[in-house]
């Protein structure tokens, strides 16, 4: 048997791994234009809550939500009392949501322990040609199309138009009597909401530790800013392409490489094409 | 020169130096005052206690710690309390060796303990050279520790490891392979310097034995691709899968390795795979083997650590991160008594002659300062246990 | 030849100058009042990583490339000079001054595929470009020495030094003469006919384009220029750590220059080395508990930038230009020179 189809199989999931976690930073780069270095946090965060809620016997449809709500709660404060105040330079941003993500990493080990923790996922499904599908790799892989295609879908409706009025011009946004500091927190809120979800949602795939959200946080930065930061459907494919190429490369060069492999191959995507895959063209900076 | 605006900057710039002199004294003041000397005999332990590695970096000084305590229990050392002086090396080899310096310069340890990652000890090495202090190695296996010993004995010879060497490891692993007769071994490992070095050690120990590797291959420590070294690992369809990560990796490997080939044996070379918190919810539907330096069980030595380390820490010891920190202070503390006083030279004449007591058996040093381990006469052995739903069993070595 | 202006005067300039002094009158002084050997090791590490945050600054601070894979020059340094020193044999000032060289030709690499990019462009592509550097030193030892095993890896390469241990005392005044003079070099620099159209290129490329400005080559100066400076700190460390590890090209490092600079001020070259220092030798000279000790870094950081989000020497900076124009419109003290520009942040 050919371990062809499982190896494309595992790479699509790997890539709607790395597209679920890139989905709400794309959101927050897009609208609220901040690098969120605190978006691996929140994925923990989820994580660690898949797990507590394991512990106890509930299962996912439960701690989903809750890991949502709590990292929503946190996202709201985090945007009110330090996005907003701080979002007259720019540079501040993302080095003070790295202090708030070294901030939880160390809470984290304060109040679980720094040992590994692990969620049992289930079994895998078997699938047609000898094929097995990884539980939690279906679940990144629909959520993320889900999540992506709900994005894309609000961006383009009516309850969605302030979104998109603060993200495209926020004068004009609050000359039409937007709260445009309500709509950067929210949004904030909204999407560590979905990468605690994400956390949740992938806590069966691997250990679950404080510092879990360093790897998945630079793959995903990378693939939100070359994928032109505020397209929705080019950061599915960039991810889904990533996570292919990735793993072939694993399965065919050396797993040694893969990663290397990655990083060349966005480096010459960057070099080729120097305002991302989408440029917009005559984006403000 | 605007000169009406001196007295505006006089007052800051005194304000300043006064505030840095101010600085400069809290700095200068010791946080955590020495006992007076006398007191006690400290032992400074260094290990990663933030960041990636603080799983491994916390059960090293727990159990330091317990074994500080078990000596006093015993009368202390020399008529004196042993304590232990942690510091943290946040996996750095600048910070290890500032640490190191710090133990040494300011706590007044009598000798150092640690570290856990291999850039980590190379740095204390030279710091315990250069100040003529004992080192007790416990856990980094990179072959550069003994080499250097080796080489320049006159430099290093303060240097000691009570851990397994990478061609010990080997050894140990094949005796557990051949008691199991398997004839091929998938071997997954991360892409780092001492994890290659293992996986040939483990190739040309195992040739000898008439095993051979049917897989070999190391993930990116970065971002690794599981999913497809485990497909080709059950791929190669080996008798077992020797898995060389004793970090968080080894339980999401092994996770996404039982997705594919559900019924395949593995062998952890330990670490945190022989973490009972986590089997609870490790996919057991093939055998998962766990390599430890001791265990509970094993002897009356072992089972009592065991018993004590879950006392005092809520969680029994997983037998390679703790196990061997614990080993460590206790040969120091009998090496002390044997050689009767606290100078280096008499604990290193004490630790090249002797033999000593510890959990995982009696620890004997050869000419590199490294403990013996392997397969020969009077060798520590090692121990390797069996995951089931309610605990380890000890399958290995053989009653 | 434009002349170079005052960056700020006036009573502001003054009080920061009474401070440089002070400061390193200071830390002259610090070694005689018999401080241990500990404290003497964290404050020479301080000073190098001040000098390397300084280095970032010239990059992301002064030319606005913000880059997040500044440890590629330094970590290229530290390796050049373990790998000259070791297996190659060459003298350590010898190998110092090819690491420095190397450092460059790196930022020069680098520049070349940044400059066309802009904004988080520039910090994906040079992450990436480190990162994959990193991944490589960490996988892979590079060539077996004798004994039978390699070097490289992990646990890095030693650096042969001609002086065995150095005496603690001894580091800490070399590294700090290094320290003063490569933020001398960088402050000359940031204030030369270049450094100034670099601060006019990152405040508004487009306009420095349409005044016929090669941005372009410009960017690529500031990426040499300030690689040349990482490298140096690169080679120092290599001195005084006796050792280069893929630590020295890791993401840790970049992210720690990028947030010295965010918290002392990007762009005002003093800022981030104050913010070097003082950090870094509150933090690890403390020898807090290391729960609190990530704990009250973090915290530092967080209410540091919400109250000066332009970092310190950035905000106060923004201040003194407020008051001076308050002086002003009062009628009050006759200024010369211009405007402060307003901490180089975008």
């Amino acid at each position: 048997m050919s371990p062809l189809p499982q190896v494309l199989l595992d790479g699509l999931v790997a890539g709607g791994a790395y597209a679920l976690m890139a989905a709400g930073m794309s959101l927050i780069l897009g609208v609220v234009k901040v690098v969120n270095l605190s978006h691996g946090a929140f994925f923990t965060l989820g994580a660690y809550v898949a797990y507590a809620m394991a512990d106890r016997g509930i299962g996912g449809p439960v701690a989903v939500p809750l890991a949502a709500a709590i990292a929503f709660a946190f996202g709201v404060f985090l945007g009110k009392s330090f996005i907003n105040p701080a979002r007259s330079h720019p540079f501040a941003l993302p080095v003070g949501t790295l202090a708030c993500a070294l901030l939880f990493e160390q809470a984290a080990q304060l109040a679980w322990g720094p040992h590994p923790l692990a969620v049992d996922g289930g079994a895998p499904w078997p699938g047609p040609f000898g094929v097995v599908v990884r539980r939690w790799g279906a679940v990144a892989f629909l959520a993320s199309a889900a999540i992506l295609g709900a994005l894309r879908i609000l961006l383009v409706c009516r309850p969605g138009l302030p979104l998109k009025l603060v993200a495209e011009d926020e004068e004009i946004a609050s000359s039409v009597g937007i709260d445009v500091e309500a709509v950067r927190y929210l949004t904030f809120g909204g999407a560590c909401a979905m990468a605690a979800a994400a956390g949740a949602l992938l806590a069966p795939a691997g250990a679950i530790t404080p510092t879990m959200g360093r790897g998945p946080l630079v793959l995903s930065l990378i693939v939100v800013i070359v994928a032109g930061m505020d397209s929705v459907g080019a950061t599915f494919l960039l991810s889904i392409a990533l996570g292919v190429l990735g793993n072939a490369c694993a399965y065919y060069l050396s797993p040694q490489w893969s990663y290397v492999a990655l990083l060349c191959s966005v480096a010459l995507l960057l070099s080729a094409r120097p305002t991302g895959i989408v440029a917009v063209p005559g984006r403000r900076d | 020169m605007d000169t009406r605006s001196y007295p505006r900057t006089l007052f800051p710039g005194s304000l300043i130096v006064l505030s840095a002199v101010f600085l400069h004294a809290i700095i200068a003041m010791p946080v955590f005052p020495a006992d007076k000397p006398g007191d006690a005999v400290r032992i400074g332990v260094l290990a990663p206690l933030s960041g990636p590695y603080a799983a491994g970096g916390t059960s090293f000084v727990q159990a330091a710690t317990l074994a500080a305590e078990q000596a006093n229990s015993e009368g202390g050392v020399l008529g004196r309390r042993v304590e232990v002086v942690a510091a943290d090396t946040q996996g750095r080899v600048d910070v290890a060796k500032s640490e190191a310096l710090r133990l040494v310069s300011r706590e007044k340890v009598s000798a150092l303990v640690g570290a856990y990652l291999s850039e980590e000890t190379v740095g204390v090495m030279e710091v315990a050279a250069s100040h003529r202090k004992v080192l007790i190695v416990p856990v980094a296996a990179t072959a550069e520790i003994t080499d250097r010993v080796r080489d320049e004995p006159a430099r290093y010879r303060y240097v000691f490891r009570v851990g397994y060497s990478i061609p010990q490891w080997a050894e140990l692993v094949v005796a557990f392979l051949s008691d199991r007769s398997v004839r091929r071994y998938a071997f997954v490992g991360a892409g780092i310097r001492w994890n290659r070095e293992l996986g040939d050690a483990l190739g040309r120990t195992a040739a000898r034995a008439g095993i051979s590797p049917a897989y070999v291959s190391y993930y990116s420590p970065g971002n690794p691709a599981f999913d497809p070294v485990a497909v080709a690992a059950a791929g190669s369809a080996p008798d077992i899968v020797v898995l060389g990560d004793p970090g968080r990796n080894s339980v999401s490997f092994l996770k996404r390795l039982r997705e594919v080939a559900p019924g395949l044996p593995v062998f952890s070379i330990g670490g945190a795979l022989g973490d009972a918190r986590l089997a609870a919810s490790l996919p057991l539907s093939g055998p998962l083997f766990v390599q430890a330096a001791a265990w509970s069980g094993a002897s009356a030595a072992a089972t009592e650590y065991a018993v004590r380390y879950e006392r005092r820490y809520g969680a029994p010891p997983v037998g390679y991160s703790d196990t061997l920190p614990y080993d460590a202070v206790g040969v120091l503390a009998a090496a002390w008594r044997k050689a009767g006083s606290l100078d280096a030279a008499g604990a290193i004449a004490a630790l090249e002659m002797g033999a000593f007591q510890g959990v995982a058996g009696t620890y004997r040093f050869d000419a590199d300062h490294q403990a013996r381990w392997g397969t020969g006469p009077g060798d520590l052995r090692g121990t390797v246990v069996r995951w089931e739903r309610d605990g380890a069993r000890i399958v290995f070595p053989p009653r | 030849m434009i002349r170079p202006a005052p960056l700020s005067s006036g009573w502001a300039t003054q009080i920061r100058g009474g401070w440089l002094a002070a400061g390193i009158g200071l830390l002259l002084l610090f070694p005689l009042s018999y401080p241990d050997a500990y404290l003497l090791d964290v404050l020479t590490t301080g000073f190098l990583l001040a000098a390397f945050a300084a280095s970032w600054d010239v990059v992301g601070g002064i030319a606005g490339q913000v880059t997040l894979g500044h440890a590629l020059p330094f970590g290229a340094a530290t390796y050049a000079c373990a790998l000259l020193t070791r297996l190659a044999g060459w003298p350590f000032p010898l190998a110092a001054a090819a690491a420095v060289l190397l450092a460059t030709a790196a930022g020069a690499g680098v520049g070349q595929l940044a400059s066309p990019l802009s904004g988080p462009f520039v910090a994906v592509l040079t992450l990436a470009l480190a990162e994959a550097a990193h991944e490589i030193a960490a996988g892979h030892a590079f060539l077996s020495g004798p004994g039978g095993y390699a070097w490289g890896g992990e646990g890095g390469i030693p650096v042969v030094l001609p002086w065995g241990d150095a005496p603690p005392i001894a580091s800490y005044y070399a590294a700090l003469a290094f320290l003063c003079l490569s933020t001398w070099g960088i402050l000359r620099f940031s204030r030369s006919e270049s450094g100034l159209v670099l601060r006019a290129v990152a405040g508004s490329p487009l306009t420095a384009q349409a005044s016929g400005v090669p941005i372009g080559r410009f960017r690529r100066l500031a990426f040499i220029v300030g690689s040349a400076f990482a490298g140096a700190a690169g080679a120092g460390y290599a001195a005084h750590v006796g050792r280069a590890t893929a630590g020295d090209l890791s993401l840790e490092l970049s992210f720690q220059a990028a947030t010295f600079a965010a918290v002392g001020g990007r762009g005002t070259v003093v800022g981030p080395v104050v913010a070097a220092l003082a950090l870094h030798a509150l933090f690890q000279g403390l020898s807090l508990p290391p729960a609190a000790r990530v704990l009250l870094y973090a915290g530092t950081l967080l209410v540091t930038l919400r109250f000066f989000p332009g970092g310190v020497a950035g905000t106060a900076r923004e201040v003194a230009a407020r008051l001076r124009s308050r002086d002003r419109n009062r009628g009050g003290r006759r200024r010369r020179g211009g405007e402060a520009p307003p901490g180089g942040s975008a």
